[in-house]
């Protein structure tokens, strides 16, 4: 006999899609609106502290400044720059952070800080998408 | 010795992510951060070491 699959589809609540990019676009957000302040402190703040940190460091950030396929290049690190969310924007809007400063010992650091920092964000924002959405306690 | 700082500065904070994200109870997400703490303290030395027997110009 030959085994049924049961499919359910359980519509994903439009709160949820909200509260994945509030918390995208400032970390830590997403879990606040939701009441989940603990995780929110720590999630926000580890996010945070790892962007400021990174710029503190000497670390800069990426735009795409190239054409053609090396502009594709430098669209990974600027996908994982933007995961910071306003932070980003912000510092696009200010031209605050696109600096290379090569000449101080921790600048590859800090770079990889402020990579690691937008990463970590779009973790935190699938956390807090997956928590409004009830995949997630 | 700045950079080793920096490293557990971010080990740290990755760890702190890593754990609450993670499923799990309080003391096992408490223990998943730990550990993503130590192994990325423990594979930079070990990585660390290895580039220093590296015969780069």
């Amino acid at each position: 006999m030959a085994a049924k699959s049961i499919e359910q589809t359980i519509e994903t609540p439009r709160v949820a899609w909200v509260m994945g990019l509030a918390a995208w676009a400032v970390p830590g957000l997403g879990h606040f609106l939701q009441k989940r302040f603990g995780r929110g402190v720590l999630l926000g703040g580890a996010v945070w502290g790892v962007f400021f940190t990174g710029l503190l460091i000497g670390g800069h950030l990426y735009k795409v400044t190239e054409q053609g396929w090396a502009g594709l290049v430098q669209l990974l690190p600027v996908s994982a720059n933007v995961g910071s969310g306003l932070l980003y924007v912000f510092c696009w809007l200010t031209n605050t952070g696109f600096a290379e400063q090569a000449q101080r010992v921790t600048y590859e650091y800090g770079n990889t800080f402020l990579l690691v920092a937008g990463l970590l964000n779009y973790l935190a924002a699938l956390d807090a998408f997956d928590i409004a959405a009830g995949r997630k306690e | 010795m700045r950079h080793v700082l920096w490293m557990a500065v971010f080990a740290a904070l990755t760890g702190i992510v890593f754990g609450v994200v993670a499923k799990g109870t309080d003391r096992q997400r408490l223990f998943y951060g730990l550990k993503v703490f130590g192994e990325f303290i423990a594979i930079a030395f070990v990585l660390g070491w290895i580039l220093y027997f590296l015969p780069f110009p």
